[in-house]
Formats: C-alpha cells, sequence, structure tokens
C-alpha cells in the first residue's frame, strides 16, 4: 500500500525541514509579540492584535501572493534583499517565510493565553523586591510560559507541514527543491492515475501530524507537572 | 410565525421551480475568459435558459464528474481527461468533438534577446506549469526533450514548476523568471509579458480541447443547444479574440 519514490521521501524530508525552521524562527518573536500583547501598555493594541491574526482568517493565497509582491524582483524589499545577495522565491528560504507568517499568528494567541494565566501578584512581588524587567521576564515569564511555548510550537509545526496555498505561489513546486507534502499531492491528484502515490502520501501526512499531536500531549503533561512543582 | 417560515421556505424553492432550464457548464481554467463572455451573450439571446459555470483545471473536472457533480457539458484542455470521463462512462460518446485548438508560446519581458528555444540555455530561470499536474507543463516538458534541452536546463535547476499556466505567466509578467511557457490564449492576458517566440508545433502535440455532452447533458435540450452555440461561428469568433484556433 505504502509506496514512495525518492521524490516523495524528498517532500517528506523538505516538509520536515521547512516546518520546523518555521518554527524555530517564529518562536522568538512569537515570545515578545505575545508578551507585548498581554502585558504592553500602548496604544492601537487592538490593531496589532489584528494585523498579526489576519493571516490565520485570509486565505493563504492571498499571503502567498502578497508576499510575492513583497519580496519579489519588483517589490519594496525584493530589491533590498537582491542587493543583499538572498533569493527567497522559488528556494525553500521562501517556503519557510510562507509557513512563518501563517503559523505566526497561532503561536502567538496561544502564548498569549498561557501568559495570561500568570498570576499578575507574581509578577508584582518579583519586581518590588528588585528584579528587573529582565530578570523578571527571564526566571518568572518564560518558565511559567514553557507549555504554551510548547503548544504554540507545536501548532504552528503543524500548520507549516500542510501549508499549501501561500507556499505554492512564493516558493514554486520544484521537486526537491520547494515541494513539500501538500504540494505533491496536490501534484498527485492532478495526475490520471495518480491515487496510489497521493494516498501513500495522505497516510505519510495524516502519521506526522497525528505524531506530532501526541508528543504535544505528552510535553504538555509533563510540563504541566513541573509548572505545578514551580509554583 | 410559521406561515414566516412557509414564505422562506418558498423562496428558497423558487428559484429552483421557476429556472425553465438549468445547464452546468464545468470546463478547464484556460477558457475561463472566453466562455464567460459566451455564457453572458448567451443568457442575453436565451433568458429562459439559466447557465452554471465551474472552472477548474481539467483532473478536479473530471473526478467532480465522476463523483457525481451536477454537470451537463464538460470542456476538457486535454484529450486524457476526456478519456478518462469516457472510460468512467459518464459521457455520451458520439457527442465528443474538438472544441478548440491552442498553443504553445514563450513569453518574457519584451527587452531580452530571445528569439527561439536554443536561447533558452542562455537564460536564468524559466517557468512552466507542472509537469505533473498541468497539461502545458507537459506540453512544455516535451518540446524541450524534443529540442534536446531538457537535461540541460534541468541538471543546471533552472526550470520552475508552477501550479498552473496562468502562476507560470504570473512569474513571467512579474519578472521573476526570464520567461515562462505559456498557452497563447493566456499570454494575451500579460500586462509587461510579451511573446518572445511560438514553439514550433513539430514539437509537440497540437493541444486540443474536447468537449462533451454528459449522460444528464445528453438529455438536456438546454445543454444540446448551448453546445450547438458553442461551434458555431458566432462562438468561435469569440476564441479567436481570445488566441484560441478553431479546428
Amino acid at each position: 500500500m505504502l509506496t514512495l519514490t525518492s521524490v516523495d521521501l524528498q517532500a517528506i524530508w523538505l516538509s520536515a525541514k521547512v516546518a520546523t525552521t518555521a518554527t524555530l524562527v517564529t518562536l522568538p518573536f512569537g515570545f515578545a509579540l505575545a508578551w507585548l500583547l498581554a502585558f504592553g501598555r500602548m496604544r492601537g493594541k487592538l490593531l496589532i492584535d489584528g494585523l498579526i491574526s489576519l493571516p490565520l482568517v485570509l486565505p493563504p493565497v492571498v499571503i502567498g501572493y502578497l508576499l510575492l509582491l513583497l519580496l519579489g524582483r519588483q517589490g519594496p524589499l525584493g530589491g533590498l534583499l537582491k542587493t543583499l545577495g538572498i533569493q527567497v522565491i522559488f528556494t525553500w528560504k521562501g517556503a519557510v517565510i510562507a509557513c512563518a507568517v501563517i503559523g505566526l499568528p497561532l503561536m502567538v494567541r496561544s502564548i498569549r493565553l498561557g501568559m495570561e494565566q500568570i498570576d499578575p501578584y507574581l509578577i508584582h512581588a518579583s519586581r518590588t523586591l528588585g528584579a528587573g524587567f529582565f530578570d523578571t521576564l527571564g526566571s518568572l515569564v518564560l518558565p511559567l510560559s514553557i507549555p504554551s511555548l510548547v503548544t504554540g510550537g507545536i501548532l504552528c509545526f503543524a500548520r507549516s507541514l500542510g501549508e499549501f496555498g501561500a507556499t505554492i505561489i512564493l516558493a514554486g513546486n520544484i521537486p526537491g527543491v520547494t515541494q513539500t507534502i501538500p504540494l505533491s499531492i496536490y501534484d498527485y491528484t492532478n495526475t490520471p492515475g495518480g491515487e496510489a502515490g497521493a494516498l501513500s502520501l495522505c497516510l505519510v501526512s495524516i502519521l506526522l501530524s497525528y505524531l506530532v499531536l501526541i508528543i504535544n500531549e505528552i510535553i504538555m503533561r509533563r510540563s504541566r507537572r513541573s509548572v505545578r512543582q514551580l509554583s | 410565525m410559521s406561515s414566516k417560515i412557509l414564505l422562506l421556505f418558498v423562496f428558497f424553492l423558487l428559484p429552483s421551480i421557476t429556472a425553465a432550464s438549468e445547464v452546468h457548464i464545468s470546463a478547464a481554467t484556460s477558457l475561463t475568459d472566453a466562455v464567460s463572455e459566451l455564457v453572458i451573450n448567451y443568457e442575453q439571446m436565451h433568458p429562459d435558459i439559466d447557465l452554471q459555470m465551474n472552472f477548474a483545471p481539467s483532473g478536479t473536472l473530471a473526478k467532480q464528474i465522476i463523483a457525481g457533480a451536477p454537470t451537463d457539458i464538460y470542456i476538457s484542455a486535454n484529450p486524457k481527461w476526456m478519456e478518462y470521463v469516457q472510460q468512467q462512462k459518464m459521457i455520451e460518446p458520439n457527442s465528443q468533438q474538438i472544441l478548440v485548438y491552442n498553443n504553445l508560446v514563450f513569453v518574457g519581458i519584451p527587452n531580452s534577446k530571445i528569439t527561439s528555444l536554443q536561447d533558452l540555455l542562455t537564460l536564468r530561470r524559466i517557468a512552466l506549469a507542472s509537469p505533473q499536474s498541468a497539461p502545458a507543463g507537459k506540453y512544455a516538458e516535451q518540446v524541450l526533450l524534443a529540442a534536446g534541452l531538457y537535461q540541460q536546463l534541468s541538471a543546471d535547476k533552472k526550470l520552475i514548476p508552477a501550479k498552473d499556466v496562468r502562476q507560470a505567466l504570473l512569474y513571467a509578467d512579474r519578472g521573476e523568471v526570464d520567461g515562462a511557457f505559456v498557452y497563447r490564449s493566456d499570454a494575451l492576458l500579460a500586462k509587461q509579458a510579451r511573446i518572445l517566440f511560438t514553439v514550433p508545433q513539430e514539437l509537440y502535440p497540437q493541444v486540443a480541447y474536447p468537449v462533451a455532452l454528459t449522460l444528464s447533458g445528453s438529455n438536456s435540450a438546454g445543454a444540446q443547444e448551448f453546445l450547438v452555440y458553442l461551434l458555431g461561428a458566432d462562438a468561435q469568433s469569440v476564441f479567436k479574440r481570445y488566441g484560441f484556433i478553431a479546428p
């Protein structure tokens, strides 16, 4: 039943690589933005929140198209990247950017939710006991946010595994370079007689996503226990 | 209260009762602009007929038809998917014929010095529709193989497979690639890119768009009449304006 060609294996490896990189790249940004939204006191918070959440509700093809306009040769950022010698479009880095933008709102939401659960008295106490901003952040907010960081990271990773619409526009559909699992499945479903190939990759997709969710659950249980010990 | 609910039901049922004749057309994406115009023209002439259009890649349409999606007329962008639907006994074989032809061109930003296939080796990036999933990409691949350029271009990683032919055109139009293989009908839609050369026909099979009535369509007078209109001179002149070639 499971028949995987070398191109399929490349697609699986590439999916894992893109999703992992996108998650690691997004984590610091996600943490900073979540902190800003959870504790920051500034004007226009609602606007920032909306802007970050937009990729969650916009069709991915819109995100892909806008990123292509922005990072393309004629785009405002594309020219800058070109002078720096960085090629984003049609490379796996393009796929990472697409996944990061689409995964970011999921990550920010779950980290923010975790941060808002932190007892504000703990933070006040740490500040009155003389801890500076970074000390409070590093020894209080960060450790208490670990479960939500894990969930956010895993959501972002899982979303990246499934990303199709933005990736196929920004990074193209190049076997071995930017063709991730969903793109490969798309090609199979549009080929007469491609059912076996499509189903094999669907199965891999299901297994991978399921595995990710189970790992999430295991890590969550462990960290919940350790947070309880901490507080 | 109950009368209001009743009224609501009547509103929902009304269109299906009053629509004299509903004809469902499933056409390949590359026909979107031409067929949309023809449908508007036809509906003006025949207000009693309601034409429902569905545009998607030929393969997607074929699978929808086999899955039982309501379709009366199927226009595919390549004969393979038509055969596939025919093998599943979903269309009326006698109604099948060629609607239009298309041909393959190479587009790019006008100032480049590209006039023939051999010049492609000097380019850095060339877009084509994915040969796996889109017929236009398959034809482009055949052309490059026949011209003996495929191995070189592929080894140098110069070929960029796009989702479909329109996306390949978008890349060429925005200058993300140096050029792209697209259909003539698509090339006419480009804003900045222009046709740099027409691909010699002897290098690839003729691009044919077969049309057929489905089994349900063969029982519908409206579908039969619209098919006659599509093959007639008026409709063919519209197709020609969009870059297609009459059979």
